[in-house]
């Protein structure tokens, strides 16, 4: 069949009646740049959240649980199958977050093909002091190049360099906020005091910005030597490990193996940030219902603007049934006036989205909150463009196949008979 | 001679407001060539038995038969061919798509049925308006058109298919006397010339009467039927 006449007929009614055609096409351009604008700035942010996290957490982390409760000694005597135990208010054992042979698992893990950077760490809380300003915080020993090609340190500082800390006795490096917090710029001397009573003069070698909020408030890194110190403990000892995969998604699996060899906790970084995962999926869903709902309205729209075309051209649709056109044609009529309207207006609304998107994302916000950013990250990612044009055409193509079906089942006699 | 509609026991009922017996036992036949007029006093079921016989009204009893067809037999899909193919319908108020140019109008049957290239066809026609004498409004929105222009282009849209059968419910019934002359004998012309086939429905007796043939209806009845 010969598509010219159709298409004719369908421009011809869009371009005359303007008016009718721009305010259903507006309809479906507000609801795809709201969903490019909303889609584009809630998956940036928690892209960039998770980028940040990715970068700033481990992929595995492997550490002893003290939580962990030991089982009763008593079963170990008694059967529990004959005999009823009972051991009321057990304790967590008295015992340092040590791990045992924690350098040669370091040594083991590098040997491993998947693991691209091992850092053994150990933590500590301690009181900084400069002058009359005291703040708590966590140092954290660390082999600082070990830890670098971890966590990519080096372009998040602010003053000072990764480096010094080896090369500077007794240096430390401090969280942007912790450092503002103690009024502590480059090269000050500060004093460290432990739980344990130990206290050293240290000096301010660098202040590192990575825009976790939780983070640069807390935080500090000195060498492991000098944490050993401050806690009293021997040259091999070690609290934590963290390793970076090549490949991200077999964390998961990776740490479950760990655990089992080493016999310590190994947490993979889906885990040690479920909170926040579960409330982006939250996120996700409310944006989705925005969208939907927003699309809803416009399909509406397009119903309305479409049922009443079709009222309108009771006559045209008598004639052209008169002269031969079938239900089928005069069908897909209207159901192409109405996705023309889906599409330019998709269109329209998919460069106004990226518009708003992009004037966002170059004015500056200074985000300060969960994580502190200049600007916002926005999601440009093509899947969302391609994404609302297609929701926009179903959408209008569901609108507009009611009023085009019912257009097509006219019968024109009734229509020339009321004549 | 061959029978291009035959209506046989053709009966046709009103259910709103009240049951009524519009068209009663109709036997009727039209053959090829013809210019048959339906005349009657209005309310006899004219229009009625015109819808009935052209395939837009199939809610009746009887049998229409077009070329031997039993017109309630065909789906919608088939039906469409057969206006497309074999039939042209011009009314009393004319029935152009008013958003498009004379010419579109006519060429709108001949590009659904596609047996011509679009090139090909807007020349035959431009033949038709030519045929009608409006060649020069052809690039013109119909709606810019007067009323016997209009129904002009009317006809030229019946004619471009080159249709078994011409119906034309009361073409001339919109239009002043004069344009309705040039009209009818424009149809006339068709009959005579090109050798067209048209049933028309009149109220008009001083064109009916220049017909080969009157069918008279009364209360759904024909009464007089001259053969020719």
């Amino acid at each position: 069949m010969n598509r010219f006449p159709i298409l004719k007929i369908v421009l011809t009614h869009l371009t005359s009646r303007k008016r009718q055609t721009i305010v259903s096409m507006l309809g479906v351009t507000f609801g795809i740049t709201v969903f490019i604008f909303q889609a584009g700035v809630i998956t940036g942010l928690q892209d960039f959240f998770i980028e940040k996290t990715i970068n700033s957490t481990a992929h595995i982390h492997i550490y002893q649980d003290k939580n962990q409760k030991s089982p009763p000694v008593l079963l170990d005597v008694y059967d529990a199958d004959k005999t009823w135990i009972s051991v009321p208010n057990i304790k967590s054992k008295e015992e340092l977050p040590k791990l045992k042979r924690g350098l040669q698992i370091v040594e083991i893990l590098e040997s491993y093909p998947e693991v691209t950077g091992v850092s053994p760490s150990l933590s500590t809380q301690a009181i900084l002091k400069l002058g009359v300003a005291d703040i708590s915080g966590i140092i954290n020993g660390v082999n600082v190049r070990k830890e670098n090609r971890l966590f990519d340190l080096e372009p998040d500082m602010v003053s000072g360099s990764i480096i010094r800390l080896e090369t500077v006795n007794n240096g430390i490096i401090l969280g942007s906020g912790l450092a503002e917090s103690l009024g502590a710029i480059l090269n000050d001397n500060i004093t460290v005091v432990s739980p344990g009573g130990v206290a050293l003069q240290m000096k301010v070698v660098g202040i590192l910005d990575t825009g976790l909020r939780d983070l640069d408030n807390n935080r500090a890194y000195s060498s492991i030597r000098n944490t050993q110190k401050l806690m009293n403990v021997t040259g091999s000892y070690i609290t934590d490990i963290k390793i970076k995969l090549e490949n991200v998604e077999r964390s998961g699996t990776l740490a479950r193996e760990f655990q089992s060899r080493f016999g310590y906790t190994a947490e993979d970084w889906k885990e040690a940030n479920e909170g926040i995962f579960s409330v982006f999926r939250i996120q996700n869903i409310v944006t989705y219902l925005v969208i939907i709902s927003i699309l809803l309205v416009s399909g509406f729209g397009i119903f309305n603007i479409l049922s009443m075309m079709i009222y309108e051209k009771m006559n045209d649709i008598a004639i052209l049934k008169s002269i031969g056109y079938t239900d089928v044609d005069i069908r897909n009529v209207f159901l192409l006036e109405a996705l023309i309207i889906g599409f330019i207006g998709g269109l329209i609304g998919l460069l106004i989205g990226f518009v708003l998107s992009w004037i966002t994302s170059i004015i500056p916000t200074n985000i300060e909150g969960f994580v502190s950013s200049e600007y916002l990250n926005i999601n440009f990612d093509p899947a969302f463009y391609l994404l609302a044009l297609v929701f926009g055409l179903v959408a209008t193509g569901i609108a507009g196949y009611l009023p085009a079906k019912k257009a097509s089942k006219i019968d024109p006699i009734n229509i020339i008979r009321s004549q | 001679m061959k029978k291009v509609i035959e209506a046989k026991h053709l009966n046709k009922y009103f259910y709103k407001p009240v049951e009524f017996h519009v068209l009663k036992d109709i036997d009727l036949s039209i053959y090829s060539g013809e210019f048959a007029a339906i005349v009657g006093p209005s309310g006899s079921g004219k229009s009625t038995l015109l819808y009935a016989l052209s395939s837009l009204d199939r809610e009746y009893e009887g049998e229409v038969l077009f070329n031997d067809i039993e017109l309630k037999t065909l789906t919608n899909q088939k039906l469409a061919y057969l206006r497309n193919r074999s039939i042209g319908f011009i009314f009393q108020f004319h029935y152009l798509l008013a958003d498009f140019t004379a010419l579109d109008n006519v060429m709108l049957p001949g590009l659904k049925l596609g047996e011509l290239p679009p090139e090909e066809l807007e020349e035959k026609a431009m033949q038709k308006l030519d045929l009608l004498g409006i060649a020069d409004q052809a690039m013109k929105k119909v709606n810019r058109l007067s009323g016997g222009q209009q129904q002009r282009v009317s006809i030229a849209r019946a004619l471009i298919n080159e249709p078994r059968i011409i119906f034309c419910d009361e073409p001339t019934g919109n239009l002043d006397s004069k344009n309705a002359m040039v009209v009818f004998d424009m149809l006339k012309n068709l009959t005579r010339e090109y050798d067209q086939t048209i049933l028309m429905v009149t109220h008009d007796d001083s064109f009916s009467s220049k017909t080969d043939r009157q069918i008279q209806l009364l209360d759904g009845k024909i009464i007089d039927r001259e053969t020719p």
